[in-house]
């Protein structure tokens, strides 16, 4: 029983394939867009436009898919890598962001930049 | 080769970096989240509930006997006494129970049933702590249990084994380090760890008083 949805949401992952990196009692990022893409996915189920569960099997999938390439086509494991693929279906599966407007933000965050 | 790989690394990070920025911004935009949306959860993780918690209360505990005593006789009630952040005392907060380790008595908490844990002054649970291996093994041998984790309790302390469950999440107060005389509570509280309010770990002395 949670009052809260942050312990909610982190506690459905521990111990399950998407259990997030931590030490010491908190998540452990190693880039701060880690950090960032954490609290964003959080922070869309928070405000209940998609099930957090409906996210984590995005996640348990994009992992699956990772472990299923072959070797010479697997990336380095990142953890934060496949939670970036996970978030991005579940934003297009639920209608919150295609990967053109994605793309369109891009190219104009880099036009600036 | 090493380089190749190298800058493969830097690109990708930068490339993921660069996505999750533009994430953000078009779900602000497209108002689907608040721009201190983020902010907010991540605030919930790194200033709400988590071990700097429970090393506060430690801290207080070490220096404040009296509060020790009231501690571990009824722990939500001495923790109110503590300017803890608002919000850490969830329904989590609410059935936690300190025991406290000294001469002759060396606490440890598990949870054999489902996972139950004090978050507000624990944080998140490592990894092993789901495993039923370390479970089962915890409440049939933890004295070798604690061996394994660099905790070796001499014979004659008693090793006593806390189960947490929904009605109670346990935490230990682990024993004041040596060397840590005219330390503040703040110095104090930087020496507590999560595996030690578990009873896995001992804390160990200041680094510049064992070098």
């Amino acid at each position: 029983m949670f009052t809260r949805f942050e312990e909610f949401a982190a506690t459905q992952m521990l111990g399950q394939p998407d259990s997030p990196p931590r030490s010491q009692g908190r998540l452990h990022f190693d880039h701060d867009w880690q950090r960032q893409l954490f609290g964003l996915a959080l922070a869309v189920a928070k405000e209940g436009h998609f099930e957090w569960e409906d996210f984590r099997q995005q996640l348990i999938r994009s992992i699956g898919d990772w472990e299923q390439l072959d070797c010479a086509a697997q990336p380095p494991w990142d953890y934060y890598e496949r939670f970036l693929e996970a978030l991005t279906r579940a934003l297009e599966q639920h209608r919150l962001a295609s990967g053109s407007e994605l793309a369109q933000v891009m190219a104009q965050q880099h036009g600036q930049a | 080769m090493s380089s190749d790989l190298f800058k493969y690394t830097e690109e990708r990070e930068a490339a993921s970096a660069a996505k999750v920025r533009a994430l953000e911004a078009l779900l602000i935009q497209k108002g689907v989240i608040g721009s201190d949306s983020v902010d907010t959860v991540l605030e919930h993780f790194e200033l709400t509930a988590g071990p700097f918690n429970g090393a506060r209360v430690v801290a207080r505990a070490w220096v404040d006997p009296a509060f020790k005593e009231r501690l571990v006789a009824d722990t939500p009630k001495a923790i109110a006494e503590l300017a803890l952040p608002q919000g850490m005392a969830g329904a989590e907060g609410e059935h936690m129970a300190a025991v406290a380790n000294g001469p002759g008595v060396h606490n440890l908490i598990i949870c054999t049933l489902c996972s139950c844990y004090p978050w507000p002054v624990l944080g998140l649970p490592p990894y092993w702590y789901k495993d039923p291996v370390f479970r089962a093994r915890g409440v049939r041998e933890p004295r070798a249990v604690l061996r394994e984790f660099g905790v070796p309790v001499a014979e004659d302390t008693e090793v006593k084994v806390w189960d947490s469950s929904a009605q109670i999440r346990w935490f230990v107060v682990p024993e004041r380090p040596a060397h840590t005389d005219g330390f503040t509570e703040e110095q104090l509280a930087a020496l507590v760890t999560p595996e030690s309010m578990m009873g896995v770990a001992l804390v160990p002395p200041p680094v510049a008083a064992a070098a």
